[in-house]
């Protein structure tokens, strides 16, 4: 093969900032409004005030790698991307510019209602908190879902026009979404945070283990989804006849992106991680032993997961422009 | 170079323009219809092109008068011929396939365009770019299932075969049509069922490419199957050549 890649590294570097910062989100959302929302929301609080400071940060460095792609930029038109905001039509991407500024704009909102370390009785921002955390569960689900559905939508491109591509980047969001946090928990833990952190009352395990045993068992349950998933779009590509089927070839044995594939997406991002971390969720889920992770473990396994997740992009962006549709 | 004129209705204003280039360099002019819809249907054309491939003689009349008329980029093509060998010797062939935009119907560049910067043309069915709206993102270059797009560096621009808007809108022809030494390509109304691209699409086997991407092109072509590289028996020779910088059909 030696096709020109018209999007490249500013591109696989949105797609996968982009799923970083909208699972982040949704996870920090999902989590609060669990919890009860604001008020004396414990524990979720805590995990949500992480997810909300990511949040924000990968969107804007996503978007602003995109600009690096666009061929008016190369040619010294620098603002010319406003465009974007001049219409708004059926175009994946016009919904998508749409969608990823409503994105950033709440996100940051929702980010300074997170300022207070704990949630303070009567304080303006709780209610505003849980409205806006209402709004940053669909977004962040629709923003990860629609970074597959731009790549997804042209017939064009057979390796990217399949219908659980979109489930695939959702479930790819959510899991370094969840990877993400932890990471940030395990690099920056709060002061009533620490290890040595209180007993909870009635409860004999401490928080921030039980914190961190819920955020790994999803991220284990969203890792197995992931491969089920890669394991459907595969097959599905597989069974069907022509251009589908050459195109999915090249993430096959024998192909020029399995060894990247199978190795970095699949091995090193998903199946040793979720070995890892089902062998530290098995004996609180099954023997109620309490949940306690090496500092070096917590920090490896979101780094191998989010690795995983990018490699994913990496992975997908090439493989869909490698391949085209066959015959004249 | 004699200009060829379309026999194809145009505005009069744009006709007598045209025809003071033409006949001032004495082409041969048809009787042109004097209204914007035709008199003959009533209706508004709907252009498109047939090349005959067994007619091209693979001789890039039509890419280098495409270059010369917008003056593309280098490392671009507007308009461009693939050459096709299949066969191991003494079975061997040789065949060409010319390549535009083919204006389709139901383009899926203009479906993910995000600023509305391309669109198909309800006057005459050519699918334009207008370089002051479009972004460069991309997006109906991968949407193209022809590959028919590029970034033009100069703009910034996607660029793409326009039909010669500027020449077609005056009652010329497309430059390529214009250049072609072989007639292989005719250009003209399909709506018009008396004109000769529509009676040629009438009176022959016809194809069109990639129609199973269900983008209902307007650009057809009569024997074009043997250049296509899949109809090649396993292990047989195979070689696909073009002078675009992306060399493979993607």
């Amino acid at each position: 093969m030696n096709a020109e890649l018209l999007w490249g590294m500013p591109v696989i570097g949105y797609l996968f900032l982009a799923g970083v910062g909208a699972g982040a989100l949704t996870v920090s959302a999902s989590v609060l409004l669990r919890g009860g929302g604001g008020g004396f929301a414990g524990q979720h609080y805590s995990i949500a005030r992480y997810g909300a400071f990511i949040a924000p940060l990968p969107l804007m460095i996503g978007c602003g790698l995109l600009i690096f792609e666009l061929g008016s930029f190369d040619a010294g038109h620098w603002f010319k991307w406003i465009n974007l905001y001049k219409t708004i039509n059926l175009s994946p991407m016009s919904i998508g510019t749409w969608l990823l500024t409503a994105f950033i704009g709440v996100s940051v909102l929702y980010a300074y209602t997170f300022l207070p370390k704990t949630p303070g009785l009567g304080d303006y921002r709780d209610g505003l908190r849980t409205l806006l955390a209402w709004l940053c569960v669909p977004l962040g689900i629709a923003t990860a879902v629609y970074t597959g559905v731009l790549l997804g939508a042209m017939p064009a491109r057979p390796f990217w026009n399949s219908p659980i591509l979109a489930m695939l980047f959702l479930v790819s969001s959510l899991s370094t979404g969840v990877a993400v946090i932890l990471l940030f928990r395990a690099l920056f833990p709060g002061k009533e945070e620490g290890a040595e952190g209180k007993p909870m009352v009635g409860d004999y395990f401490k928080r921030r283990d039980q914190s961190a045993y819920i955020l790994t068992a999803s991220d284990l349950l969203l890792v197995g989804f992931e491969l089920l998933v890669i394991g459907l779009f595969i097959m599905y590509a597989h069974l069907t006849v022509g251009a589908v089927k050459e195109a999915v070839s090249v993430i096959l044995l024998g192909g020029n992106l399995a060894a990247l594939f199978w190795f970095g997406v699949v091995a090193v991002g998903l199946v040793a991680p979720a070995l890892i971390e089902l062998y530290y969720v098995i004996p609180r889920l099954l023997g109620h032993q309490p949940f306690d992770v090496p500092m070096g473990v917590e920090i490896i396994v979101p780094i191998a997961i989010l690795i995983g997740g990018f490699l994913l992009r990496y992975v997908v962006v090439i493989a869909g422009q490698i391949t085209g549709p066959v015959g004249i | 170079m004699r200009d060829e004129v379309m026999s194809t209705p145009v505005k009069r204003r744009d006709f007598v323009k045209g025809v003071s280039i033409a006949a001032a360099i004495g082409a041969g002019t048809a009787a042109m219809p004097t209204a914007a819809v035709s008199a003959k249907t009533g209706t508004k054309p709907h252009y498109g092109m047939l090349i005959d491939l067994r007619r091209c003689i693979g001789c890039h009349a039509c890419s280098v008068s495409c270059k010369a008329e917008f003056d593309v980029p280098l490392g671009a093509t507007r308009s461009w011929v693939e050459y096709v060998e299949k066969g191991d010797y003494p079975n061997v062939s040789r065949s060409f396939l010319p390549r535009l935009c083919n204006q389709c119907s139901k383009p899926q560049c203009v479906d993910v365009c995000p600023t509305g910067a391309t669109w198909k043309r309800k006057e005459d069915g050519i699918v334009v770019v207008d370089p002051d709206i479009c972004i460069g993102c991309k997006y109906c270059l991968h949407a193209c299932p022809y590959d028919a797009r590029f970034i033009n560096p100069v703009t910034g621009s996607a660029d793409k075969c326009d039909f010669c808007l500027h020449r077609v809108s005056k009652g010329l022809v497309p430059s390529c049509v214009n250049a072609c030494i072989g007639e292989a390509r005719i250009f003209g109304d399909l709506n018009d069922p008396s004109s000769k691209i529509s009676k040629m699409i009438a009176t022959n086997p016809v194809t069109v490419l990639r129609q199973e991407m269900g983008t209902e092109p307007n650009v057809y072509y009569i024997a074009a199957d043997h250049t296509d590289p899949h109809f090649a028996k396993e292990g047989q020779y195979v070689r696909v050549d073009t002078h675009r910088r992306q060399p493979e059909r993607r």
